[in-house]
């Protein structure tokens, strides 16, 4: 052994804790080691005691950005007359001091230790080198609103792998043209049947595009058509192959993601679609291509519900949901695919047990829709959640003809309602459903129940209308939904007194931003309090994106949809419209990774996550969306303000 | 109590106005084979800079030192330095040259020090002469004397068992992790002195002079160390 020295063998152990622990920072998290390394070797540490003033107003700039190892501290002005204004808290790998730093400008505000505190300083020569060099770095500090780096944030959760497996290849993550799409294989389409078969064999396809003489893709013909048409049937292999193609040519784009192409599978059930490149035929992906891809797929559960003909047939697939959710976490689903992955199954089982009991009991005297609201209706369940349908039927034409209706539609409700409670549709605890006569009526009622709660908002109205607006019809006669939508829409122009009412709803729930002194002040004790996710966060997204939907009128339901409607029609929209997205997909997944986790281990799933077991970067993004909300929430105030109380 | 050595020495070097928030100290640690200073040697030197209340996380100084004494075998097991990795190490006469460069005119500060220092001082007097010029100040002679002015806080009201190193940095809160070597026991003697500064200031210490005063290494503590935990060997 020997003998070349290196400089400082011993100086690792002290830059290797700080190395870990800037790890879990933002924007630190985001340099490589190297960076890291330098920005570690050039950092110095320092102590302050409880109160003890670090940067004082109006003083000159400090010399170094500090971040917070331990401790926190609360940022205050003072004002003209002297007082205090609190402006913010900051904790535990929050940094302070930047602005003066960069500006070059006097300190703005006073910075004062509200525990004992230790702080890693970083000097201004190092902090200018990395925002010269390093632009998430940059990003991180120049951003005014969370959209920059909060899909690092989702980045950040994935890394965790109590959620998340690993070396999966991932649906979502995967673009479409990431996949092993070779060239597409095609042929003209009065090839002969055992000529296109032979193609298909040599080239190991499962599936052949058509073209017609222009050479455009008019069809394909897959293997399943070769099954079903061809050999089931007897025909003649010498027949050309456009008798038995398939002429629904569904396409993606080869920039989007494959969760895209399994949803098209599952709506237009099919096994095949078009990958389109540049506007031009760029290959296929089928369903086993994506089979392959995540093993288990949301595929093939809803083929298993669509194949099922009796109710007590879809209990056991029902009960695979569950499942479904844990494996797109792992895959590492936005909260909003996970969303829409449930709500499409959902919503087959829904169909499929509506169907069932129609079947059972004979034709309805009148035609029917099926409708659905609360968070089924915006299509953001995640778990099951509790029914919440209702039922609206034509009006009847003869008193005879009502008290038929009245008759066949209340044992309908109620049958329906007892086979999703077997499906894993807990009941609704407040009666929200159709089985209760008052949410069963024909057409004219429920425009006059929706006409009396928008001229007169009685506070059981107001939440009759938070809950039923956002409905959507699911089964039956969809125009009857439609119809009851579009009388709403006319009934809603000019009722600003309603809309008041939604407003003082909307900004009800003010967010928790004190709250998060708890991460700040006090070690023990005093703030053990958890924060209710959904009342504090989902509530107030929900209910202000319902609010703008409703001033402008328009039909979406599912609160990301309004957003992005509303995009071009509303001001408020338009300039905050990708912070609420981020806001709103990040505490939904939250909400969602922690009921996961609840159920995996026997709990019954809740709302209340411990923050202090967040990462410093999911307590920063829960803060802004906090503080999005409450930006909102003043400009709410704002807009309705002789309404407000 | 200062000797004339201590004396002559601040004629030469010192500025004692400098204010103890602004002065420049090196904190130190060494290992050692033993507490004999005729039998024991060094094995390795630790230190950190810091500038008033700021430590310098990556400027520090750690050398193993290929020791003149044999290793014995409970000192292994405390350091966990096996014979054969020091035995390829520089001597101490190189190492130390390395180190009072590094200490520059800066203030020396340890837990304990003089223990640390006799041996250092040993080897420089076989080496140069001469002893290590730099004054220096006892994180612990400051704990005692901020214990007769501060009876009220925790830290101070009760004699903390052995006076040993990590049960005062615990009841300061200073992170400790597991590691233990010279540089980690500086660096955690470090965060105690920095955790005293205010302190001082509160009781009104403003300059070195008045540190290096009350700080006056605290003789005769390796039998402070005997009775528990050892903090050098």
């Amino acid at each position: 052994m020997h003998s070349a020295i290196r400089p400082n063998p011993g100086s690792n152990m002290i830059l290797e804790d700080v190395i870990s622990f800037l790890k879990k920072v933002p924007p630190f998290q985001f340099l490589d080691d190297e960076n890291l390394q330098t920005v570690a070797r050039n950092l110095s540490m320092e102590f302050y005691p409880k109160d003890t003033v670090i940067l004082k107003q109006d003083e000159p700039p400090s010399d170094a950005l500090r971040i917070i190892k331990k401790g926190g501290v609360k940022v205050s002005m003072t004002s003209e007359h002297g007082d205090e204004v609190v402006i913010d808290y900051r904790g535990e790998g929050d940094t302070f001091g930047f602005l003066s730093l960069v500006g070059k400008d006097r300190v703005r505000s006073n910075i004062t230790a509200v525990d004992d505190t230790l702080c890693y300083l970083l000097g201004k020569e190092m902090l200018l080198k990395l925002l010269d060099s390093q632009l998430s770095f940059t990003e991180y500090f120049l951003k005014s609103h969370i959209t920059k780096y909060i899909d690092r944030t989702y980045q950040e959760m994935q890394d965790k792998s109590m959620f998340y497996g690993g070396s999966d290849r991932l649906l979502f993550t995967t673009r479409v043209a990431d996949m092993a799409i070779k060239g597409v294989i095609s042929t003209q389409e009065d090839t002969a049947i055992r000529e296109a078969a032979v193609i298909m064999s040599e080239n190991r396809i499962s599936s052949i595009v058509i073209m017609n003489r222009n050479n455009l893709p008019t069809g394909i013909v897959t293997d399943r058509d070769l099954r079903e048409k061809v050999v089931a049937k007897g025909r003649n292999v010498l027949e050309p192959v456009k008798n038995i193609m398939s002429t629904t040519l569904i396409r993606v784009d080869a920039r989007d993601y494959c969760f895209e192409a399994v949803l098209k599978m599952i709506k237009y059930n099919i096994h095949h679609v078009l990958v389109i490149k540049d506007g031009a035929m760029a290959g296929v992906i089928s369903n086993h291509d994506l089979m392959m891809l995540q093993g288990t797929s949301p595929l093939s559960l809803t083929k298993d519900i669509e194949s099922q003909q009796t109710i007590e047939g879809l209990i056991p697939v029902s009960k695979k949901i569950n499942n479904i959710v844990g494996l797109l976490l792992k895959e590492g689903a936005k909260a909003s695919n996970i969303t829409k992955v449930i709500t499409e199954i959902n919503d087959r089982l829904v169909r499929k047990v509506v169907e069932f009991t129609e079947r059972k009991q004979g034709k309805p005297p009148v035609p029917y829709c099926w409708i659905v609201f609360g968070s089924e209706g915006r299509k953001e369940q995640t778990f099951k959640t509790d029914q919440d349908n209702a039922l609206i039927y034509a009006d009847p034409a003869t008193d005879a003809e009502a008290e038929a209706a009245k008759q066949y539609f209340a044992a309908f409700a109620g049958q329906v309602r007892d086979g999703l409670l077997q499906c894993g549709f807990p009941l609704c605890p407040a009666n929200y459903m159709a089985s209760n006569p008052q949410w069963c009526q024909p057409l004219r009622v429920w425009k006059k129940y929706f006409l009396s709660w928008v001229s007169t908002p009685t506070a059981e109205a107001v939440l009759n209308s938070v809950a039923f607006f956002d409905f959507r019809p699911m089964f039956g006669e969809l125009s009857l939904a439609e119809t009851l939508r579009d009388d709403l829409k006319s009934l809603l122009a000019d009722q600003k007194v309603f809309l008041g009412y939604l407003a003082n709803m909307a900004i009800k729930n003010q967010p928790p931003i004190g709250f998060f002194k708890s991460f700040v002040v006090e070690k023990g004790g005093e703030h053990k309090d958890e924060l209710n996710l959904k009342i504090k966060g989902l509530a107030p997204l929900i209910d202000i994106v319902r609010l703008f939907a409703l001033e402008k009128g328009i039909s979406e339901t599912s609160t990301l949809e309004r957003i992005e409607t509303l995009r071009s029609m509303h001001t408020i929209v338009e300039e905050y419209a990708d912070d609420f997205e981020h806001a709103f997909e990040f505490i939904m997944l939250l909400r969602i990774h922690h009921q996961y986790q609840q159920l995996s281990s026997g709990q019954a799933p809740d709302n209340f996550i411990n923050p202090n077991r967040l990462s410093n970067l999911e307590k920063r993004s829960i803060k802004e969306s906090f503080q999005l909300i409450s930006k909102v929430q003043d400009l709410i105030i704002e807009r309705y303000k002789s309404l407000i109380w | 109590m200062l000797s004339l050595f201590e004396r002559k020495k601040k004629k030469q070097k010192i500025d004692r106005s400098v204010p103890i928030s602004e002065a420049r100290y090196v904190v130190l640690d060494t290992e050692l084979t033993g507490l004999d200073e005729k039998k024991d040697s060094i094995v390795s030197i630790g230190a950190v800079r810091m500038t008033g209340g700021r430590i310098e996380l990556g400027d520090t100084f750690y050398r193993l030192v290929s020791p003149r004494t044999e290793l014995k075998a409970s000192s292994v097991i405390i350091h966990e330095i096996t014979p054969s990795e020091v035995a390829a190490k520089p001597g101490i006469g190189t190492v130390l040259a390395e180190f009072t460069e590094f200490c520059g005119d800066a203030i020396l500060a340890g837990h304990f020090i003089s223990i640390d220092l006799s041996f250092l001082n040993r080897e420089m007097k076989r080496i140069s002469g001469k002893n290590i010029p730099n004054p220096a100040i006892d994180t612990f002679a400051i704990y005692e004397w901020l214990r007769k002015r501060n009876k009220s806080r925790d830290c101070f009201a009760t004699s903390l068992a052995g006076y040993r190193l990590y049960d005062i940095v615990k009841c300061f809160d200073v992170p400790i992790n597991g590691a233990h070597n010279a540089l980690m026991d500086a660096f955690i003697t470090a965060q105690l002195l920095q955790r005293f500064l205010p302190l001082l200031t509160e009781a009104g210490v403003e300059d070195i002079g008045d540190l290096i005063n009350l700080g006056i290494p605290f003789k005769g503590g390796d039998h402070f160390n005997l009775s528990g935990e050892f903090s050098n060997f």
